[in-house]
């Protein structure tokens, strides 16, 4: 009896694998993302989304997305801020170009959270 | 009552141990390039009952280790390195492979959330170790599972493949749970 229990659970953990893999590939958020388009919507994409979320809502980072603009009043504060890093923020200023961080920095503080 | 159905072979010992080797590492790998390739979501699409989802990750993954935990006991029982109870009680083997189970199943969301939404990630050494032990974890367990079912190997196999998948799980726990239970106030991960 015990036995039959175990093979049946054992059958459904098989099929809990089998959504398991279905849903790796077909479940794929919709466009989602205000990113892309513009030239600071890029650059967040592909360097600060990991860690602060695809629209900066915060994940390993914190949250951005209509917090920066009270947090640094100044945009070259931010600038500054992205240049340097602080803690596990890597410092931005070796990877990306002056222009590139004025790019996406205004991107942080236009577009997130729209 | 019969026993759980066995793959019976014509190959050679050394055969059957390098498929079973093959195929877990193939799940290893399988899933590093998956995590590596995929484009993470970045979302979280499910909390369960829990406050959010890096909760039900490290609840979780708490969980199955301590299931992984009982496993270790049940398993040194069968194997008479422990003597209590001092009757092993029939369905011991099956215990085993229910709680073994349930322990896997509990990974699996953690998992999900990690491949699907986090993908493989260098940010740090812990980050980089916790991926790597995450795709070992999953194959030393496909090892672990063939070593039951395929008949003919080594008696050393079974024991050492799941000393292997219990020291993954471990090494997954001290690379994320752990650390998040440590690190209060720090910036903390949301999933
Ligand atoms: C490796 C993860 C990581 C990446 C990648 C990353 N950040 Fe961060 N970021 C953090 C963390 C963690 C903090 C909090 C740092 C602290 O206060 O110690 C932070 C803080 C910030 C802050 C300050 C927020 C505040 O309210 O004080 C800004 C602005 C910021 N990041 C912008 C960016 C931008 C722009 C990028 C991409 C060019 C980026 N970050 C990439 C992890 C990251």
């Amino acid at each position: 009896m015990f036995r039959r229990v175990v093979n049946a659970i054992e059958v459904l953990a098989v099929v809990a694998v089998a959504v398991f893999i279905i849903m790796l590939f077909a479940n794929e958020p919709g466009s989602g993302g205000a990113a892309a388009s513009s030239p600071g919507g890029m650059i967040f994409s592909a360097n600060c989304a990991s860690c602060h979320g695809a629209n900066g809502e915060g994940a390993i980072g914190p949250k951005l997305a209509g917090v920066v603009v009270p947090a640094f009043p100044n945009p070259s504060d931010e600038i500054t801020f992205v240049d340097h890093g602080r803690g596990i923020m890597p410092a931005f200023a070796t990877t990306l170009s002056a222009a590139q961080i004025r790019d996406v920095v205004d991107y942080t503080r236009t577009e997130l959270g729209k | 009552m019969a026993a759980p159905a066995q793959l019976k072979t014509g190959l050679s010992t050394t055969t059957k141990l390098l498929g079973i080797l093959v195929a877990g590492a193939a799940v290893a790998v399988a899933l590093g390039v998956y995590a590596n390739a995929h484009t993470p979501t970045h979302e979280k699409p499910y909390t369960l009952f829990f406050s959010g989802t890096i909760q039900l990750k490290v609840w979780l993954a708490t969980l199955a280790l301590v299931l992984a935990g009982v496993q270790l006991l049940l398993a040194a029982r069968l194997y008479g390195k422990l003597s209590i109870p001092r009757q092993a009680p029939a369905w011991l083997g099956d215990a085993h492979r229910l709680i073994g189970t349930a322990a896997f199943v509990v990974t699996l969301p953690v998992a999900y959330q990690c491949l699907w939404g986090l993908g493989f990630q260098t940010a740090s050494t812990r980050v980089l170790l916790h991926g790597i032990f995450g795709c070992a974890f999953y194959g030393v367990f496909v090892i672990k599972v063939l070593g039951v079912r395929v008949k003919g190997l080594p008696n050393w196999v079974l024991p050492v493949a799941g000393g292997l998948v219990f020291a993954a799980l471990v090494a997954i726990f001290l690379t994320s749970s752990l650390w998040f239970f440590t690190s209060s106030s720090a910036p903390r991960p949301l999933f």
